[in-house]
C-alpha cells in the first residue's frame, strides 16, 4: 500500500514537472512530503529536505493547523508563509502530501 | 510605545478587509484589541504559542536566520503575524479574492 501510494505520488511530481522547473527557478527549491514525514521530491540534497520536513511539518505546520481548528472547529489551514531574514517559508498542506517552497 | 502602538492600529483598521487587530505583549496578554475579549485572548494564547515554536524552529534550521512574519491562511480569513521587540502584532483579514 505503501509503495503503490510513493508511485502514485511521483507520477503526480513527474506530471507537473513543468510547474517543478519553473519553481526551482525561481525560488531557492522546494520539497515535497507525504504527511507522515516521507520525502518523496526535493530539490535540495537529502540532509537539508529531511531537516527541513522534520522541522516545518511534523512539528511546526501541525501545530498550526490545529491552532485553526482551536479557533474554529469548521476552519482548516490552507496556506502558510513563514517569513525570515534570509528566505521565506511557503507551505501547502493538502490530502495526501504537503509541498514546501523555499523563496 | 503606546504611540508606536496607537499607529499601528490606525495604520491597519483603515484597509477594507481587516476583521480584527490584536496587540500582544512578551506575556500573551492583549494590550490592545478590536475584538471581543474572549476570541481575543484565544488567539493571543494560541499565536504566542505558535510564534515560540516557529522562531525555534527558523533557529533549528539555520543559527543566523530569524523569524520576521507568519501568515496562516485558512478557508475563512488570513492571519499576518509580526513580531517586533516588546510586543507581536495579529491581524485577522479577509482574503482579498
Amino acid at each position: 500500500m505503501n509503495r503503490l501510494n510513493s508511485k502514485v505520488l511521483e507520477e503526480i511530481v513527474h506530471k507537473n514537472a513543468d510547474n517543478t522547473s519553473r519553481i526551482v527557478e525561481q525560488t531557492h527549491g522546494y520539497v515535497v512530503s507525504e504527511n507522515n514525514g516521507a520525502l518523496v521530491a526535493t530539490s535540495f540534497d537529502n540532509t537539508t529536505a529531511q531537516a527541513i520536513v522534520k522541522h516545518v511539518h511534523d512539528n511546526f505546520l501541525k501545530m498550526a493547523q490545529s491552532a485553526i481548528r482551536d479557533l474554529d472547529p469548521t476552519d482548516k489551514l490552507c496556506f502558510m508563509r513563514v517569513a525570515t531574514r534570509k528566505f521565506e517559508f511557503l507551505v501547502a498542506p493538502d490530502d495526501p502530501f504537503t509541498i514546501t517552497v523555499l523563496l | 510605545m503606546s504611540a508606536e502602538i496607537e499607529d499601528i492600529i490606525k495604520r491597519f483598521q483603515n484597509y477594507p478587509n481587516v476583521v480584527g487587530i490584536i496587540i500582544v505583549d512578551l506575556f500573551a496578554i492583549p494590550i490592545k484589541t478590536t475584538m471581543d475579549y474572549n476570541l481575543t485572548v484565544h488567539y493571543a494564547t494560541l499565536v504566542s504559542n505558535l510564534l515560540s515554536k516557529a522562531s525555534k524552529m527558523v533557529h533549528s534550521l539555520d543559527m543566523t536566520n530569524e523569524l520576521t512574519s507568519l501568515r496562516l491562511r485558512t478557508s475563512k480569513h488570513e492571519v499576518v503575524i509580526v513580531p517586533e521587540e516588546n510586543f507581536f502584532i495579529i491581524v485577522v483579514q479577509n482574503p482579498s479574492e
